[in-house]
């Protein structure tokens, strides 16, 4: 239980759909970290503002053995399903115009949903209210845990409203949710950015609702960025790099600098101008939040304090593995920070001992020395083992003057010779 | 002399009737006199005689001054006075030289005994003096007996002895009334008198025990002293033993006697008067007992009838000053009660005696009050003391608390009326007064929950009669103005005096109105309304340092206690969510700030700085507010530095600090301005905006700490950048602090503040961090600064390892040149740092490239990289980097390519339509003079026959040597003047150029050309 403190699921409830949580408490229950009948319960009451009723009479046999389950669920459970028929009648006449062969080819060929509308409207009866049963349809849908079937209205749904539409907003919500939790992650990524244009350009509302949906969306899209193949590079985008984010994180969430943290460090294309704002936001955040990860890059990359990173580096990899979104790059994230540590010491030193590199990099001698060994031979490192010692010599960096003079204005004169034609076609052009 | 001669006549002028009638009996006077003088001379006298004839004549004047004194009390004309007083300086003046010039004979004569007439005379003037010097008594004169002396002065010319009597008369008598110039001629004659009586003071001692004896001794030697000498010639033969006896009774009852008749008929007085003169040159002539006692006896039956008259006269007076005190009594009952003066005035006609003292008629009447509010005559104490009345009323009369607040309302606001300029604090006396009022209000509001106050309601929607109660006005304006009034008060005392101690006890009172208020408001009140007295409250309490809250700042309190902290929180949350005035956020935000700040809640602090925004729109809000501003980020650097954070510390007070001007900036003070002088109405605007002296920052503290972090900065800095060409200057107060220590020839060890850490700084540069650190924690500086921190000890830790962390990396910048290779563990112990604090600064060092040197781990040094390049290959190096600026810049024109082609191509479009194209473009590049130093403004007028020569004007523009183009345009064929920056006209070429485009060499400005070409 001693791990849970580092457990950030209380944290990122209170920003996510009731759905959404789900996942987190299924894969709680599997790392057993909490209490199981605790986890149950809680299971319990998410569960009692949607219309999953089966999934709540389930938990709630395997709760109160022998029990009988209440009477409301039963009830809910009847009423549920008289609702469903009826919205199953209601919206049979849409789903019938859409079925038809010529409204799906419109479908595809057709962008301008106020077109398409009219279409819809002068030749197959459609009529406007349908949107809104469609709508609540698949509102009804998704609460009952049918989030493909709502992924789908959903999306018939956005190709008809405008943008103006008070809906249009909650329906991307709903379609994001239904994507995520359907895994569809590349839908999902389209969703999400989708979402995230209406909520920059969405001048109608306070800043302050601005800024509690883009926590929102912080929070969600951890879920596609995690999976999805680009989500690496596309977190640090959007946390990091766009500064409406960057201040959300910082002034509604800071826990999420861990996953920012990480994502930076397994990041192997941009690391090092990523890794030099990401000290710079840790830093500043330090005293809202820290955990093993944040840390690690502090201690690394504020105080030089390898003793401390190393430590720090094994809390981290217990606490990747507790992590819902940051269990599959568990190991990345070991083998990243290694490097990043190695790659420091061989900023910093001239020559260091194998023995002292492999307890810092938390390895055996052996090993070590293997792991060196690789990197020399993968040209990463410009480095000489020298095996009488137990030493790695690096290859001088220093760089005289004369190389650092012919170095610039070796560039100058080239950079200058490609001005001379671009002037000279000013005046040929003539 | 003239004056003299003036005066008679224009007075003779305006009373010639008066002196028609009463010319005779002068006439005959004077002539007694003439006979006198001419007595004089036929009788042959010995020089004794002479001189004491002399003396005796002198004397005798003086007598008439007292005589005529008692005589014509009633004068008061101003004019005379400065004539007497000098005429009786100067009879004195021939007293004392005449007696000077009888010395000689008295010696002789008397073997040195001083005459006892002249003695007598000596003791009488005294007397007499001191009665008038003390005699406060002011009397009304009639012009009767100006007319009269008028008269005597016009008749008399040349008789110096009744110029004399006349000086007397108005001297005696006006010395009430006298003027300046008079009181001093009176003082001077006092003092000289006194000075000339201290030669007789024991003669006149003696003489003062035993009048008579002399009075004796000089009747035998003279006959005529006698009557001289029995003060009171007229009242003499009536009795003379007892009047001897007791000279000075008779003397003054006289004088009542006289006076009072005096008062009230001249006409009585006026025979005895002349009578007096009469007798007196009678007594000059010698003249027979027998005549004289004929005389005499007329006199006495004339007495007796006056007497009888005075008698009545007395009595009339009598009962008169009764009169008059009784008047006066009125009069002063008056005046202590003017007051409530028209309280009597007023009460009949707000409450006639039947009438009934309703709510209607009190409402009414204060209305008839206030309507008097601000107009030019209405006496403003009056109308507090009306209004207090009214209030009095009201409360007897049980007319209800809504009438009473009503009138309590307006009472405040006429008491705040009471000082007409709004600049001037009010007088203590009222400010008291108005706080138990406000108080009173308050208090009358809370037991009165029913009731509505407020401006919107209006005077004719007030009900004060039935429950749901309405009363018109706005305490909360009313409170706000006690606050400033308060904060005038402060700013009025004198900040080390007892006396703003004293004043500054009323902030508890004022607290507590503003915390009543606050209550009441919360219950009633509109959410701008709270606001306002939220703000209130917050400033009230935002510079102040709690102890409790700190605690639980430190995690020894739990967070549910109840703090300044949380209650600046509470407060300041309300106003950013409900405030509409951008103005209350700002000055709230601030407020929070600066009280976080002040409790070390940094971080906090610091994210409140930067969400809010402040720096980009401060300087278009109100300059309190940007002082407030300015506070909080002085505050916020503070707090910064006890944290450790040296830059932002520095950074947050560099803009404070940088021009000096601290002290103004905070309004702490007024500076003396060099440039100009203020205006008397700018002084006061300053000395308004200024802070009271229990808010003021330590301005000491603060350099001191924005120094000191300036060193921790830029010693490092210049030390890596000792030969860096291009080395900027991080701050500019301290390397002027440095310089101004390197100019002096002899530098003595440090006794201020800045001297210590300067010398602190030059320690530094040598990696001296010891007696660096000894420098900056001493007890000098413990007591000037660093004990000023709430947590000193914290604080001087913090700076002690700063110092040394610092002190490491400025002695590796240093001396780094000289070692090959150093070992850490050597530096560790020289620094007195734990090595992993050493490690971790050169690793720091190591990446960002500010050393060029590597760790050897197994041996644990640091190894140096001979790079540091020689003087040569540095100013290469700089070449090198200026060659690569302007290859960016180069670069960067052509980025605007799309631009310059677009305008290419349009200018080309254009040219190839105008015929004429030998002068289609025309450009004009004008050298300013000075751009390079060596050339004179000169015109380079370059026409191209195909005009593309603008392109290379271009480059040059770019180069810099340039600083404008001029762009002809022959399509619109239009001519705008165009004038340089430097204010001469740009000259076009030919007439028909109508437009000129004009470009800087910036590259937005050249943008925009490109567009409009």
């Amino acid at each position: 239980m001693g791990e849970n403190i580092y457990d950030l699921t209380s944290k990122l409830a209170p920003f996510l759909d009731r759905h959404l949580v789900f996942p987190l408490m299924e894969f709680l229950s599997v790392q057993k970290t909490y209490d199981e009948t605790d986890l149950r319960h809680a299971r319990l009451d998410i569960l009692s503002n949607t219309n999953m009723v089966d999934f709540a009479m389930d938990i709630f046999t395997t709760l109160y053995e022998g029990k009988e389950v209440s009477h409301e669920l039963i009830e809910q459970r009847s009423k549920v399903v008289s609702q469903l028929n009826s919205f199953q009648e209601e919206t049979d006449p849409i789903f019938k115009i859409f079925a038809e062969k010529e409204v799906q080819k419109q479908l595809q060929s057709s962008r301008d949903q106020q077109s398409l509308m009219n279409y819809l409207v002068e030749n197959h009866g459609f009529r406007p209210e349908m949107l809104d049963t469609l709508y609540t349809f698949a509102k009804f849908q998704y609460e009952c845990g049918n989030y493909s079937a709502a992924a789908d209205y959903l999306y018939l749904y956005r190709g008809l409203v405008p943008v103006t539409d008070k809906n249009f907003v909650v329906s991307l919500w709903g379609k994001l949710a239904s994507e995520i939790l359907t895994q569809n992650w590349e839908n999902a990524l389209e969703d999400l950015n989708r979402l995230k244009e209406a909520i920059d350009s969405g001048a109608s509302n306070s800043p302050l609702q601005v800024l509690q949906q883009r926590t929102w969306l912080i929070h969600w899209s951890l879920f596609v960025f995690f999976n999805h193949p680009k989500g690496r590079d596309l977190i640090i985008e959007m946390f990091l790099y766009q500064p409406s984010y960057l201040n959300a994180i910082q002034t509604m969430c800071p826990h999420v600098l861990r996953y920012l943290a990480t994502a930076v460090i397994i990041n192997k294309t941009s690391r090092r101008q990523a890794m030099r704002d990401l000290v710079r936001v840790i830093q500043q955040e330090m005293y809202a939040y820290a955990d093993p990860i944040t840390e690690f890059v502090a201690n690394l990359y504020v105080d030089f304090d390898f003793d401390a990173a190393q430590e720090k580096l094994k809390q981290c990899a217990t606490v990747l593995e507790n992590d819902f979104f940051l269990v599959a790059c568990q190991k990345d994230f070991i083998e990243n920070a290694r490097l990043m540590i190695f790659e420091l010491f061989c900023r910093i030193h001239q020559c260091i001992s194998i023995n002292m590199l492999a307890e810092k990099l938390n390895m055996t001698p052996k090993d070590a020395e293997k792991w060196i060994v690789n990197l020399i031979r993968q040209a990463k490192l410009d480095a000489k083992i020298d095996s009488k010692e137990g030493h790695v010599v690096m290859g001088t960096q220093a760089v005289s003057p004369y190389q650092q003079l012919i170095d610039k204005t070796k560039n100058l004169s080239f950079r200058t010779q490609i001005l001379i034609p671009l002037k000279g076609c000013c005046y040929t052009e003539e | 002399m003239s004056s003299r001669f003036f005066m008679s006549d224009s007075e003779s002028e305006s009373s010639s009737d008066s002196e028609e009638y009463n010319k005779e009996p002068v006439g005959i006077s004077a002539f007694t006199f003439s006979d006198e003088e001419e007595d004089q001379k036929r009788i042959v006298r010995s020089a004794k005689e002479k001189r004491y004839e002399e003396l005796n004549n002198i004397i005798k004047n003086i007598k008439n001054y007292k005589k005529n004194r008692d005589m014509s009390s009633l004068l008061t004309s101003n004019i005379y006075k400065s004539l007497c007083i000098f005429c009786s300086c100067l009879s004195f003046e021939d007293l004392c030289k005449a007696y000077q010039k009888a010395l000689n004979v008295v010696k002789k004569e008397e073997g040195g005994k001083i005459p006892g007439f002249f003695l007598r005379c000596l003791v009488d003037l005294e007397d007499y003096i001191n009665q008038v010097w003390e005699d406060k008594d002011g009397r009304f004169g009639s012009s009767h007996i100006l007319f009269f002396l008028e008269l005597l002065l016009v008749s008399c010319v040349g008789f110096k002895c009744v110029y004399v009597v006349i000086d007397l008369f108005l001297f005696i008598f006006n010395r009430k009334n006298m003027s300046k110039n008079n009181a001093k001629s009176l003082t001077t004659l006092r003092q000289k008198l006194r000075k000339y009586t201290r030669d007789f003071e024991e003669e006149i001692r003696l003489f003062r025990e035993n009048p008579d004896a002399e009075d004796s001794d000089v009747e035998k030697d003279e006959v005529d002293e006698d009557d001289d000498d029995s003060v009171m010639d007229d009242d003499e033969p009536l009795g003379p033993a007892a009047f001897k006896k007791e000279p000075s009774i008779p003397k003054e009852e006289k004088k009542v006697v006289e006076s009072e008749s005096d008062l009230d008929s001249d006409e009585s007085d006026w025979p005895s008067d002349s009578d007096e003169t009469s007798s007196s040159s009678e007594d000059d002539r010698k003249i027979e007992g027998r005549t004289r006692e004929t005389f005499l006896k007329k006199k006495v039956d004339d007495l007796e009838g006056e007497k009888t008259k005075k008698e009545k006269i007395r009595d009339k007076r009598k009962t008169k000053k009764e009169k008059g005190e009784s008047d006066d009594d009125t009069k002063d009952g008056w005046q202590s009660v003017s007051k409530k003066a028209a309280i009597p005035r007023e009460k009949p006609k707000m409450f006639g005696k039947d009438d009934e003292v309703t709510i209607p008629a009190v409402v009414k009447k204060l209305s008839e009050i206030m309507a008097a509010r601000g107009k030019k005559g209405t006496d403003r104490k009056e109308q507090i003391e009306l209004l207090h009345e009214l209030f009095n009323i009201a409360k007897e009369n049980t007319l209800g608390l809504p009438v009473q607040i009503k009138i309590q309302f307006n009472l405040i606001m006429s008491i705040y009326d009471y000082n007409p300029s709004v600049s001037d604090p009010m007088k203590v006396d009222f400010w008291e007064k108005i706080l138990v009022k406000i108080d009173e209000l308050l208090d009358m509001l809370a037991i009165t929950p029913e009731l509505a106050i407020g401006e919107h309601i209006t005077e004719e929607s007030e009900s004060l009669e039935k429950p749901p109660y309405r009363v018109r006005g706005c305490v909360l304006t009313i409170v706000e103005r006690m606050d400033e009034e308060f904060i005038k008060l402060l700013k009025a005392c004198d900040a080390h005096s007892n006396e703003y101690v004293v004043r500054l006890r009323d902030e508890i009172q004022t607290c507590k109105i503003i915390d009543k208020l606050l209550q009441y408001e919360e219950e009633h009140g509109m959410p701008s309304d709270i606001c306002r007295i939220y703000l209130r409250k917050i400033e009230h309490l935002y510079y102040k340092y709690d102890k409790k809250a700190a605690k639980q700042v430190k995690g020894e309190l739990p967070e549910a206690e109840v703090t300044s902290l949380n209650e600046m929180d509470r407060l300041c949350k309300y106003i950013f969510v409900r405030d509409n005035t951008d103005r209350l956020r700002t000055r709230a935000v601030l407020c929070h700030i600066y009280h976080m700040s002040l409790h070390d809640k940094w971080y906090e602090a610091r994210d409140l700085m930067l969400m809010a925004h402040l720096q980009e729109t401060i300087q278009h809000s109100d300059l309190p507010t940007q002082i407030l501003y300015n506070r909080t980020m002085v505050q916020l650097g503070l707090c910064a530095f006890r944290h450790g954070n040296v830059k932002e510390a520095h950074n947050a007070l560099l803009d404070i600090q940088s021009g000096g001007r601290a002290k103004e900036l905070l309004a702490q003070g007024l500076l003396p301005q060099r440039q100009y002088e203020r205006t008397t109405e700018q002084e006061k605007q300053e000395k308004q905006r200024q802070i009271p002296f229990h808010q003021h920052i330590n301005l000491e503290m603060l350099e001191c700490v924005y120094l000191v972090s300036a060193m921790l900065i830029e010693i490092p800095y210049m030390a890596a950048h000792e030969f860096d060409a291009r080395r900027r200057m991080i701050s500019k107060s301290f390397h002027h602090q440095l310089k101004n220590s390197e100019r002096q020839s002899l530098v003595g060890p440090p006794e201020s503040m800045r001297e210590h850490v300067v010398a602190a700084s030059k320690a530094m540069r040598n990696g001296n961090w010891n007696l660096c650190r000894s420098l900056l924690l001493n007890d000098k500086m413990n007591a000037k600064v660093w004990d000023l921190f709430h947590e000193a000890e914290k604080v001087r830790l913090m700076l002690g390892r700063k110092i040394q962390e610092e002190s490491l990396r400025t002695y590796l910048f240093t001396y780094s040149h000289v070692y090959d290779s150093i070992s850490l563990v050597t530096l560790s112990e020289m620094f007195e740092l734990p090595y992993g604090t050493v490690h971790a600064i050169i690793s720091k060092l190591i990446i960002n490239e500010e050393i060029m040197a590597s760790l050897d781990e197994p041996t644990s040094c640091l190894v140096m990289h001979r790079t540091e390049p020689s003087s040569l290959q540095s100013l290469s190096l700089q070449l090198a980097d200026k060659l690569y600026n302007l290859v960016e810049n180069n670069e960067r024109i052509l980025d605007q390519k799309p631009f310059f082609s677009r305008g290419m191509q349009l200018l080309r479009r254009n040219l190839k339509s105008d015929c004429c194209s030998r002068e289609a473009v025309t450009v004009i590049v004008r050298r300013p003079s000075g751009m390079k130093g060596e050339r004179d403004e000169k015109t380079e007028e370059t026409e191209s026959e195909k005009g593309i020569s603008l392109w290379d004007t271009k480059q040059l523009l770019y180069a810099g040597s340039l600083s404008f183009l001029f762009v002809y345009l022959p399509k619109s064929k239009s001519l705008r003047k165009c004038w340089g920056p430097s204010g001469d006209v740009i000259q076009a070429g030919p007439k028909r150029l109508k437009n000129f485009v004009y470009i800087f060499f910036f590259n937005e400005m050249l943008r925009s050309i490109w567009y409009l070409i």
